[in-house]
């Protein structure tokens, strides 16, 4: 438990700079979890708010650069235009460190962070049906309370997918960048950071053994549903959609399963070990 | 003063230039020694800010006896790595890359480049296969003998790479006004920043002449994190590399003085702030380790305006 703690605050930190920018607007520090609150106080009294992954400069390029993605994919030549619509020169572009590497890492970022106030616009919107006419708070608590964690879970993990779609055509290029050998470690790094931002926006506060089982089980997932979606033609991405609803049923039924083969496992030990004991057995 | 101790190759280059663009010709400044005629003595301050003039005269003086064998001795030296880091640094660099079109004009200038195995491969860089003709590289060295070192083999080169270089005898630490301040796009520093005597001085310059938005570039010996791949390098380095010095150029004392200013030369993160403290914006890390750090490579960016 203790290093799963540790885990946990770390990413949270990791987070924290979504969370202080969400102080804002009332309506998100109602936060749409429970332990939202005490993470933020947690963080603005102990720890200063990490510095963002990337620097001024940096990001100056990177979102100017971020704007040619559709058109020139994620390469030099993207990052070029991006420096030189931010005011800078061709060869600027040598202060990012990893070139388009860097312009990939800079999407899976900035979607990672956007999640967090997207999850408060989603669950904390005071939506008609649920609402009763009491405040955004109890909306809020009541529209929180209607959707199950797991069911948060799709609903994050689809609206991020969603984040792919304007890059979508452009994916597949930036899949392979970043399954090149010496990127790998970064971008299973992003992909564990995503899985811990979703479940805790879902409001998923365990910390047993499931605490890793969930997030793999949530990367792979999302990492399939991903490469799908870089194939699918349906409209709105549906398909994309129902094979995420798929995957995810699919690891509910089998934790299911296992949890209950566990269960079983367990039930028929100790009625053994009783049944040794009722003969004599010193156990 | 910028007091790099040098002697390096002879304009022996017939043949090396013969290599041609696809291999640049390589050039020995992997090294930057005193020299041999002088008697070993531990390293010392005094040395490094021993009068410009007498150290000439003492490089010119013993340039021509030792230069056949630097080619050699780099790569025994580095196992041929030094091509390698050279390659990646210029390529990553990227010179002559532009978005417009026509390609803008670039300035280049390569500090304590004498022999021009920096600016060559940037030139190729930039005129072949960015094909930005625009390009001017300036070599710049403190040392005269160097800079006709890289005279003689670009001599090599296509004659539009050879009207886009020039030579310029200058100390890093002070450029004439020959260079004017912001009108560089990339300077260049490999395998030297680690033998001026006043590095921040250096980079106080390499700022001043920087456009805003030019980057500095530095390729440099560093610190080995591994600790067994530090053993080996520490092994090789301070028994290996001597003893290499004496058996073919059969002067260890030279050698000995590159493996112990490598040893002095700060480390990757003290020297990424050196170049923070002169002004310059840096990236992630600052750095990037080449070879588990055996050389890095430092950028930095002048930024549009400067951070008060």
């Amino acid at each position: 438990m203790a290093p799963t703690r540790a885990f946990a605050t770390r990413l949270a930190s990791a987070a924290a700079t979504t969370t202080t920018k969400s102080t804002r607007s009332p309506l998100t520090t109602t936060a749409c979890l429970r332990d939202s609150t005490s993470r933020r106080a947690y963080h603005s009294y102990d720890h200063p708010p990490p510095p963002g992954a990337f620097n001024t400069a940096e990001r100056q390029i990177l979102s100017a650069a971020y704007r040619h993605v559709p058109e020139h994919g994620f390469t030099h030549k993207a990052l070029s235009l991006g420096a030189r619509d931010a005011g800078y020169l061709d060869i600027s572009t040598n202060v990012v460190p990893e070139g388009p590497f860097s312009l990939i890492k800079y999407h899976l970022v900035s979607k990672r962070e956007a999640l967090a106030p997207r999850c408060a616009e989603i669950f904390n919107a005071p939506v008609g049906g649920a609402a009763d006419g009491a405040t955004a708070d109890a909306a809020a608590g009541a529209r929180g309370q209607l959707l199950t964690v797991p069911e948060r879970v799709e609903r994050l993990t689809w609206e991020r997918l969603l984040a792919n779609q304007d890059v979508i055509h452009r994916w597949q290029e930036a899949l392979a960048v970043m399954a090149q050998p010496s990127r790998v470690p970064a971008s299973l790094h992003e992909l564990a950071l995503l899985a811990d931002e979703i479940h805790h926006l879902a409001g998923d506060v365990a910390v047993d053994p499931s605490w890793y089982t969930k997030r793999a089980s949530l990367s792979t997932i999302y990492a399939s549903s991903e490469l799908y979606m870089t194939n699918d033609r349906s409209a709105g991405f549906e398909d994309t959609r129902t094979f995420l609803r798929r995957r995810l049923d699919e690891t509910g039924s089998l934790a299911g399963a296992l949890g209950s083969i566990g269960q079983w496992v367990g039930f028929t030990a100790s009625a053994g070990l009783n049944v040794l004991r009722s003969k004599g057995a010193r156990i | 003063m910028a007091a790099r101790s040098c002697l390096r190759a002879s304009p022996i280059l017939s043949t090396a230039v013969a290599h041609g663009l696809s291999a640049p010709p390589f050039s020995p400044d992997i090294l930057h020694l005193h020299p041999p005629t002088e008697p070993r003595r531990p390293i010392s301050a005094s040395r490094m800010v021993s009068p410009r003039k007498k150290k000439t005269e003492r490089v010119a003086g013993v340039f021509h006896s030792v230069a056949e064998s630097y080619d050699r001795m780099n790569d025994l030296m580095s196992f041929g790595w030094h091509r390698i880091w050279k390659d990646h640094f210029v390529s990553s660099l990227n010179p002559g890359a532009s978005s417009s079109n026509p390609p803008k004009p670039q300035r280049i200038l390569d500090i304590a480049g004498g022999t021009g195995d920096i600016a060559f491969r940037m030139l190729h860089n930039a005129h072949v296969l960015n094909s930005n003709p625009d390009v001017h590289v300036t070599i710049s060295d403190i040392n005269t003998s160097m800079l006709s070192v890289g005279k003689s083999r670009s001599e090599a080169l296509p004659a539009s790479q050879q009207m886009a270089l020039s030579f310029l005898p200058a100390d890093a630490t002070a450029l004439p006004d020959a260079i004017a301040d912001s009108s560089i796009d990339l300077y260049t520093v490999a395998f030297g920043i680690r033998n001026f005597s006043n590095i921040p001085a250096a980079l106080r310059e390499a700022y001043r002449v920087l456009k805003p938005g030019g980057v500095f570039a530095c390729l440099e010996f560093s610190k080995v994190g591994n600790p067994l791949l530090n053993a080996a390098y520490k092994r090789w380095s301070f028994s290996g590399i001597p003893m290499i010095g004496q058996l073919v150029a059969g002067d260890r004392d030279s050698y000995q003085y590159l493996v112990e200013s490598i040893e002095r030369f700060p480390s990757q993160e003290a020297f990424r702030d050196m170049i923070v403290d002169a002004g310059f914006v840096v990236g992630g890390d600052g750095y990037e380790n080449l070879t588990g750090g055996i050389a890095a490579i430092h950028k930095g960016m002048k930024p549009l305006k400067p951070s008060s």
